[in-house]
């Protein structure tokens, strides 16, 4: 106990979908904290009672099972989402992130009564595929739950930090296959000289081991119809009897990793006007054949993932398995199979991310023990920056002097344990110094900071003593996807490109669409925040939105105002933004990070009639041009609408997670068919290509320098080859480069600035600010008269900032008010 | 990209903003970057500039981070290595030799074509 409070208290949280854990590093060990039960897992599960008591973990899910209306749990996967949780019995009503706060208060005071320090930091793991609100919502659960700072880390970085940790010396690419109870992750490692570097994610945010409960549930579900006893998922009257058979399918699940069958037995059920008996048998072989197309699933996402990164076959050096359905005999077999590597060892699948966020908590030396009142200061103050953890064993320590009173002339650092001593350093003009220092290998190395005094004596500096510890070096995490703005035109400015490490921030100037009035209520100028992969803005998840309120602005902005955006994410991926306008002297950083608005069951009805209908249309084009690619690619891809269609179903008998799911698969859906619908019109796309290049080829000849033209004739070359390859992404890119190479030398034609502005003039009617538009193009028709080509310049940028929007357009780009230029 | 992208492009190679040489270890590179990230944080004058073939540069951390992810991927490292190398002969290929008319064209682009027909 004592050495604890000596030592630091770096603190990690596996917030789970089924289980949450908790586990501690103190710079030398790694310890899973057990709760008050003696368990390392705690069930995600809270109980609110009549009197308003709250019950968490293994006490609260006992009741599931005889009080399910007033015990609630796989909240996890409804945070960030305007979903609201009643407890009836209590009158309470609680949103999913402070159902999340109790599991974390508890895993709180387990610490504290085994550790006898309650912490007030720490770091929370999130799965890598969680989108802007949901990180948020995280953050809001751990402030709830009493934490003063907390850093998010993404769960399969957590678990690579853990496996990297205890599996050190081993180099290569690996892999962590992280299946959990709602969703799965899958992460490409590469580890070299001790450096840990996360390549790439990919994963799915509505697949778990939830997934196998359910198919075994609707087994059980047909054996009880052909029984006679009909028990329906849309009806809300048979919600409560659902819970009951989920819970006796769980416990049948983990029976079936070891036994040939396994009995289902429920008595009293109840439906509402009755009450029935089940006792069914479910056989292994049964139960495989149903969840061999769900792991199937996961290890598609997997060799998508390899092939990204152009990892072949028996490269990985390994795989380790994260979560509780990894236990799966089946499963492991077929990830062997599938990926023809062996298994990390000794790893536990159920603690390893909570091990990881500890690590990581080292690593950024988020110590969460109070802050003790600072001691009284011996010396003079250096500000130093050092790695809390590297694999490097001659890492720099960076300083510099505050107190630059002259005295200390020269800085020297020690071993505490005596066998190593720097030699002394000269301090720059501006006080700073650094100094390459000497770790003791796998464990915490203690150094002395000491001052040399011009007469040559030393003195005592503040601090006086810091510690590294030798273990792995974290790369930067990667952004799993891309994020941007949406436009007013449904494109979108993409600010940070998918696999950008994290954290990042980046400024772009953006311009108003429309004028944009001050006034009493509403929003002025709305900023969309959206994730996805997509051109255009309506097939990319809005995950957020910078509001401008009317009554904060305090004047009018013209059209086409400069907007300065800087957006900034963290390395757990939590976002912030800040608008600055500067022709009004005004700065907005209210981001209103979106819960996920619900939508209502009829909405979704109709949309997936209507993507029904989309692909019925796709299917019958497929047959008559004879596409049998698009038609095998339509064949696995509508049975997903009847999923989508049992999942609309299960919403409407009250399964809140069932309706995330469909509303989650209906755009899922929708932009794949947006992609074969692209697919069909290839052969168009080759023709763009041609058609762009031939009229850019005479400018850039004409008129570019010669690295443009090499650049012309890459991106030519390119572009082909992503035609041949059928990479529209690829494709797009370099069409943009084309045109923008051409673009640039265009405007290098004298006349070209005047031919743009007679094309604008001719149009000057549909401009957003007509008056203004007119005042422009009677000073541009004087600059031409002039030849004053500059100031032409200047007014038709101004003029294409007035250009319309288009409202349709606008309404994809989720209602933006900006543009880029 | 015109030419002043380029050149800003070329000022922003990894290899330059770590000021760390192409032949230079992971290791090496990873260490250079760490002091660099330490040394901006405590606000040292020296380390917020450094030195291109194409005159000098600002960095800032979040710079230095971006260079050391790409120097991270052995894939982008050599492409880096590439540009880091021709860069240091000067960057002779930003000179401009404008050609005028249609037949000129494809023989200054040094296009062929790169498919068969």
């Amino acid at each position: 106990m004592n050495a604890i409070k000596v030592r630091p208290l770096y603190v990690g949280i596996d917030l789970g979908t089924t289980n949450s854990t908790v586990a501690v590093f103190d710079g030398h060990e790694l310890t899973v904290v057990r709760n008050g039960q003696g368990s390392i897992l705690t069930p995600s599960v809270v109980r609110i009672d009549g009197r308003g008591n709250v019950l968490v973990g293994a006490r609260a899910r006992r009741f599931l099972d005889s009080d399910p209306a007033n015990t609630r749990s796989e909240f996890k996967r409804l945070m960030g989402t305007a979903h609201q949780l009643e407890f009836p019995a209590s009158g309470l009503v609680r949103r999913p992130e402070e159902l999340s706060a109790e599991v974390l208060k508890s895993l709180r005071q387990d610490v504290a009564d085994q550790l006898g320090v309650l912490p007030e930091r720490a770091v929370v793991s999130v799965p890598a595929l969680f989108e802007l609100h949901q990180t948020a919502a995280v953050s809001d659960a751990a402030r709830r739950a009493g934490f003063e700072r907390i850093e998010l880390i993404q769960e399969p970085v957590a678990s690579a930090i853990a496996a990297g940790w205890t599996q050190q010396g081993s180099n290569g690419p690996w892999l962590v296959y992280d299946l959990g109870g709602g969703t799965f992750d899958v992460s490409l490692l590469d580890t070299q000289e001790g450096l840990l570097r996360v390549v790439g994610h990919d994963g799915d945010n509505f697949l778990g081991g939830r997934d196998f409960d359910r198919v075994l549930i609707d087994l059980v579900l047909s054996k009880l119809t052909a029984d006679g006893l009909v028990i329906d998922r849309a009806n809300p009257q048979h919600g409560p009897a659902l819970r009951r058979l989920r819970l006796a399918a769980e416990d049948a699940k983990i029976e079936l990793t070891r036994a040939a069958e396994a009995p289902i037995a429920v008595s009293g059920l109840n439906l509402g006007d009755r009450s029935a008996d089940v006792d069914v048998v479910v056989t292994r072989s049964e139960y495989e054949s149903l969840i061999t197309p769900l792991i199937d699933r996961s290890l598609d996402i997997c060799t998508r993932l390899l092939a990204a990164h152009g990892i072949g076959q028996g490269v990985l050096e390994r795989v380790v398995l994260v979560g509780g359905p990894t236990v799966t005999p089946l499963l492991r077999e077929r990830v062997r199979a599938a990926l023809g590597a062996g298994f990390g060892e000794g790893l536990d699948p159920m603690t390893l991310v909570a091990q990881g966020a500890a690590l990581f908590a080292g690593t950024v030396a988020l110590d969460g023990r109070p802050v003790a009142p600072a001691a009284e200061a011996t010396g003079p103050k250096v500000w130093l920056q050092f790695p809390a953890m590297t694999s490097d064993l001659s890492p720099f320590v960076v300083g510099k002097l505050l107190d630059q009173s002259g005295t200390v002339e020269k800085i020297q650092i020690s071993r505490s344990e005596g066998e190593w001593t720097s030699e002394p350093t000269p301090c720059e003009a501006d006080g700073t110094f650094a100094i390459m220092v000497s770790l003791l290998p796998r464990q915490s190395t203690s150094f002395d900071l000491r001052g040399v005094l011009a007469d040559g004596r030393t003195i005592a500096l503040h601090p006086e003593r810091f510690s590294i510890t030798h273990g792995i070096t974290l790369g930067d995490p990667p952004l799993s996807r891309s994020v941007g703005v949406a436009l007013a035109d449904d494109r979108v400015q993409v600010y940070f490109d998918r696999g950008s490490p994290l954290p990042i921030r980046r400024t772009f100037v953006l311009r108003t669409a429309e004028v944009v009035h001050p006034g009493a209520e509403g929003y002025a100028l709305k900023v969309p925040i959206v994730q996805g992969e997509f051109a255009s803005a309506h097939l990319c998840r809005l995950v957020g939105a910078l509001e401008i309120p009317s009554s904060a602005l305090h004047a009018v902005l013209p059209a086409g105002s400069e907007v300065e955006l800087t957006i900034e994410l963290d390395r757990g991926g939590q976002l912030r933004a800040q608008a600055r306008i500067a022709s009004i002297d005004q700065i907005f950083d209210h981001v209103a990070l979106l819960v996920t608005p619900q939508v209502s069951l009829e909405a979704m009805s109709d949309a997936l009639a209507k993507l029904r209908s989309r692909a019925a249309a796709l299917s019958r084009s497929a047959f008559s041009d004879r596409s049998s690619k698009t038609a095998a690619r339509l064949s696995t891809a509508l049975p997903r609408l009847d999923d989508m269609q049992r999942n609309i179903d299960a919403a409407s008998g009250g399964d809140l997670d069932a309706g995330e799911q469909a509303r989650r698969e209906l755009s899922d859906f929708d932009a794949l068919l947006a992609e074969i619908e692209a697919d069909q019109a290839w052969p168009e796309l080759g023709k763009k290509i041609e058609d762009s290049f031939a009229m850019m080829l005479i400018w850039v000849a004409g008129y570019g320098h010669d690295a443009e033209k090499t650049a012309l004739n890459n991106a030519y070359a390119a572009s082909r080859r992503a035609f041949v390859a059928k990479d529209a992404e690829e494709v797009e890119r370099q069409l943009g480069v084309i045109r923008s190479l051409g673009n640039a030398a265009y405007f290098r034609h004298p006349q070209a600035w005047e031919w743009e502005f007679q094309h604008r003039a001719a149009r000057v009617g549909e401009s957003t600010d007509i008056r203004r538009a007119s005042e422009l193009v009677a000073s541009g028709q004087e600059a031409v008269r002039q030849r004053d080509v500059v100031k032409l310049e200047q007014i038709v940028r101004e003029l294409w900032r007035l250009d319309p929007v288009d409202r349709h357009e606008q309404s994809l780009g989720h209602g933006s008010g900006l543009r880029s230029r | 990209m015109s030419a002043r992208d380029l050149l800003a492009d070329w000022r922003g190679n990894p290899f330059f903003v770590l000021a760390v040489g192409t032949d230079e270890s992971r290791a090496d590179v990873e260490r250079a970057g760490q002091k660099l990230l330490a040394l901006l944080a405590v606000g040292s004058a020296a380390a917020d500039h450094y030195q291109t073939p194409f005159g000098p540069a600002t960095r800032d951390a979040d710079q230095v981070r971006q260079a050391l992810a790409a120097l991270r991927d052995p894939n982008t490292r050599v492409l880096h290595e590439l540009w880091a190398n021709v860069a240091q002969d000067g960057g002779t290929a930003l000179r401009a030799t404008p050609v005028d008319g249609w037949e000129a064209a494809d023989r200054a682009i040094g296009w062929t074509k790169p498919w068969p027909d």
